[in-house]
């Protein structure tokens, strides 16, 4: 029952017993005090009442604007279009790539293997076979492309999740993230793959680390001590 | 004391494009007695077979890793003292460092010529 209600009812029964012609004076007072508390709560209930009925608003807003911004994220767009898209198209560099990489290696070892004694066929042969690989080197053209899609994709995906988190207001957990068995396993067989833009350690600091040249230059003392352990 | 150039090399890696450019390579520079595993685990299986005068390996590879490889091969009596040569992208200081603690001989980083292939194996076996 609201509160209103409640107050109105107490009220009623107030005015009724005070009608009831009681002569008590001690009784009187009490019905006095009863009724002044009764207006108290009354607005107190009603604030209370609109208190609780913005709360109400607000959370029912902010459900009405999560569900937008969840639907403007179209989630079911990334996951049904974008993703598998992405990973169709590269699929599709890796099958270019070794189809390329068969047909240059072939002629390659094709002309390796070439019979010299007749100087004309061989250099026709040359020829064909060099003109084949530069063909083949057009995998790169199409790669670019689709490896340009796919990056298009997910600078997408990017844009609608910070979006989204910048709007509701989210933040990174603080806690730290299970690890997983595969990043369990990278990190102790130290599987950390090519570094971006080239070797991390050049060819020359290995070779120094395996002779008595100068060490890498990151190298602490104490690795470089335990190197000649 | 000269090197075997009959001798058989066994090249470890799981993508089969870098074994045939290491094949065309130890060709090129006079070995032709080649063997290929897809990973540690068919390589140790093929040492416990055969006898091998060096082993030119990847670090990344499932369910073994070169690393792995090299540790078992080191802590294998039968097989412990055949030439190792670490041949990958993990160019980072740490992998170089648990490499040569492991025992390897030799580590080239990718991309490599075969140039590079000829002289770390020169180094590791002696010239040819």
């Amino acid at each position: 029952m609201p509160a209103a209600n409640v107050a109105a009812q107490v009220r009623t029964s107030l005015a009724s017993l005070k009608a009831s012609d009681l002569q008590d004076a001690q009784i009187m007072e009490v019905l006095k005090l009863a009724h002044q508390l009764t207006d108290t709560m009354k607005l107190f209930f009603s604030s209370l009442d609109q208190s609780i009925c913005q709360e109400f608003n607000y959370i029912a807003d902010y459900i009405s604007r999560t569900r937008d911004e969840i639907a403007a994220l179209r989630p079911n767009d990334i996951k049904t279009e974008r993703i598998p898209s992405a990973g169709q198209e590269l699929e599709a560099v890796v099958g270019d790539t070794e189809r390329a990489t068969e047909t240059i290696m072939s002629e390659a070892e094709a002309v390796l293997c070439d019979d010299e004694d007749d100087y004309d066929a061989y250099r026709a042969s040359v020829e064909a076979r060099m003109m084949t690989i530069i063909e083949a080197c057009s995998f790169q053209d199409l790669a670019g492309q689709r490896v340009s899609k796919v990056v298009t994709s997910l600078r997408h995906v990017e844009n609608r999740v910070s979006r989204f988190a910048e709007v509701m207001g989210v933040r990174d957990a603080d806690h730290v993230v299970e690890e997983t068995e595969e990043e369990k396993r990278a990190r102790e067989l130290l599987l950390n793959g090519p570094a971006i833009g080239g070797p991390e350690t050049s060819q020359d600091d290995i070779d120094a680390m395996f002779s008595d040249a100068e060490p890498a230059s990151d190298l602490d003392q104490g690795s470089i001590d335990s190197l000649f352990d | 004391m000269a090197v075997e150039m009959t001798m058989p090399i066994l090249v470890v890696d799981d993508y089969k494009t870098m074994i045939r450019i290491i094949r065309n390579l130890l060709k090129q520079i006079g070995f032709e007695n080649v063997d290929e595993a897809a990973d540690g685990q068919e390589a140790y299986a093929k040492m416990q077979e055969n006898k091998y005068g060096l082993v030119i390996s990847d670090w990344n590879m499932e369910p073994m890793t070169g690393y792995e490889l090299l540790q078992k091969v080191r802590a294998d009596e039968s097989m412990k003292a055949t030439p190792f040569i670490m041949v990958t992208a993990e160019s980072k200081t740490e992998n170089v460092v648990a490499a040569k603690r492991a025992g390897v001989n030799n580590y080239i980083v990718k991309p490599f010529n075969a140039g590079t292939l000829k002289s770390k194996m020169a180094a590791v076996l002696g010239d040819f």
